[in-house]
């Protein structure tokens, strides 16, 4: 039932995209592109979002995390990494994004709290050479890191600036060539904010 | 050429969430996060007036699509409180010119004269090193790219310590040397610390292909970017510089750190140093 409405659900974006853009693909972005074009980029950035949430949760069973990660993975580009700083350590660290998760996965706690901040930035689209668009989405976490004994023992809000690829493409639905706009995420800038 | 000798120093150097299992949202204190000039594009747009409060974009014929009133008022969040580097009047009069009711002053992403300043470490022959990377955007088909325009790396400039050196009287190729088919030019090369002595005086090393050399024999390798910052230029009579400021405060994010009253000749000059810009 759930995939046959998420099946449902794309073809009917597919549709409201394509009257969207099945314009001029050389023309600027419209606002109300821009705008569908958002809406979709800040859906994959709310499953993310999702996922990190419970891949870092502890009760998740390791073949429920392993499958989330996957999941997690096939919302970027190929090669994208995550950059990491804290306050007591600005220089950058970089992962790849399966590594990242990994990483989560295996933090050292008894629990965590992944929360994330209400809000949400969007920058506008630039395009690129290639003609595909770029933008960045900034969002916010807290993680919380609790010890069996101790209680809470780390803690943090970290800023993700979330690099966003917007590629127009072209899929078949019953025979006729309907144009969308893809979207997936790229690098990932995540900066631990001052308390 | 004061100023020029100061800026040349300074520039030297959605929403549902999961918690175990079930979503929620968190309902932490976000009025800073709101307040915050999260990106440099927030930058641009808040200098603009081409957003609403709550960060959305705003267009040609929205209401408050660089409305005056707003812009005043972003204008003045969008500098480093905690600094005096910029005084109070410099700041207003600032403010003032570029919100002129005439003839307004924008700043444009896709225009030329700003650029970002880098700091990256690096290993340079099993040493870290920071380097400064001074980069631009340019425009490739109906697209954009940020591309290297110079590097400054102290250990580069070293190498030329000597040029232009007028006291020396005793490593020069004399003026007769055309005549015996420079047979004693050997002896420029055989001490390669002294070979800037014999270079021509108003010869200005290019870092930028030192920086491409080294990377490409594999002598420098990239560690990681330590700062990011951004420089103006595109205000008539004005630079200022955009830095990050992590803290727990409204006051926080990109802002202006620094701001100088500069003459367009300055200007040109600071420009062709450091990217190359006729």
């Amino acid at each position: 039932m759930k995939i046959r409405s998420s099946i449902i659900g794309l073809i009917c974006l597919l549709i409201m995209t394509s009257g969207l853009f099945a314009q001029n693909k050389d023309e600027n972005i419209s606002p109300q592109r821009k705008q569908a074009i958002d809406s979709l980029a800040l859906e994959k950035v709310r499953d993310l979002s999702k996922y990190i949430s419970i891949i870092g949760n502890k009760s998740t069973p390791w073949s429920e995390s392993q499958r989330v990660i996957e999941r997690a993975v096939e919302l970027f580009m190929e090669n994208s990494e995550i950059g990491v700083s804290s306050l007591s350590k600005p220089d950058v660290a970089y992962f790849k994004v399966r590594e990242y998760f990994d990483r989560l996965m295996k933090l050292n706690y008894d629990r965590v709290n992944i929360d994330w901040y209400k809000i949400q930035y969007v920058s506008d689209l630039e395009r690129q050479p290639d003609g595909t668009y770029v933008g960045v989405i900034t969002i916010y976490q807290r993680f919380q890191g609790f010890d069996k004994e101790k209680g809470l023992i780390y803690e943090d809000t970290t800023k993700k600036d979330i690099t966003v690829y917007v590629k127009r493409k072209e899929t078949q639905i019953g025979g006729r060539l309907i144009g969308f706009w893809d979207v997936l995420l790229g690098d990932i800038r995540v900066k631990e904010t001052s308390k | 050429m004061r100023i020029f000798s100061f800026i040349f120093l300074l520039l030297l150097p959605a929403v549902v969430f999961c918690q175990n299992g079930s979503f929620s949202s968190f309902t932490g204190d976000e009025s800073k996060f709101y307040a915050q000039t999260k990106q440099v594009n927030q930058f641009f747009r808040r200098f603009n007036a081409e957003e609403d409060v709550k960060g959305k974009r705003t267009y040609t014929g929205d209401s408050i699509y660089r409305d005056l009133k707003s812009r005043k008022k972003y204008l003045n969040i969008l500098f480093d409180t905690y600094s005096s580097a910029v005084s109070t009047e410099d700041r207003n009069s600032f403010i003032e010119q570029v919100t002129n009711k005439k003839s307004p002053v924008f700043l444009d992403f896709h225009g030329s004269d700003w650029f970002s300043e880098v700091t990256a470490s690096f290993i340079y022959k099993h040493e870290k090193v920071d380097i400064i990377l001074y980069m631009k955007i340019e425009k490739q088909n109906n697209g954009y790219k940020w591309v290297f325009s110079n590097v400054y790396l102290s250990r580069f400039n070293e190498l030329f310590s000597h040029v232009g050196d007028t006291t020396n009287l005793k490593l020069f190729l004399h003026p007769l040397s055309h005549e015996v088919d420079f047979m004693n030019i050997h002896k420029v090369f055989a001490e390669p610390d002294k070979m800037d002595y014999y270079l021509d005086r108003y010869y200005r090393p290019d870092q930028l292909a030192l920086f491409v050399s080294e990377i490409k024999n594999g002598n420098l390798k990239f560690e990681s970017v330590k700062e990011v910052k951004f420089h103006f230029l595109q205000i008539p009579g004005w630079y200022f510089e955009v830095s990050y400021f992590n803290r727990n405060s409204n006051n926080s994010g990109w802002l202006i750190s620094n701001m100088l009253k500069i003459n367009e000749k300055d200007k040109k000059e600071l420009l062709r140093n450091y990217i190359h810009e006729n």
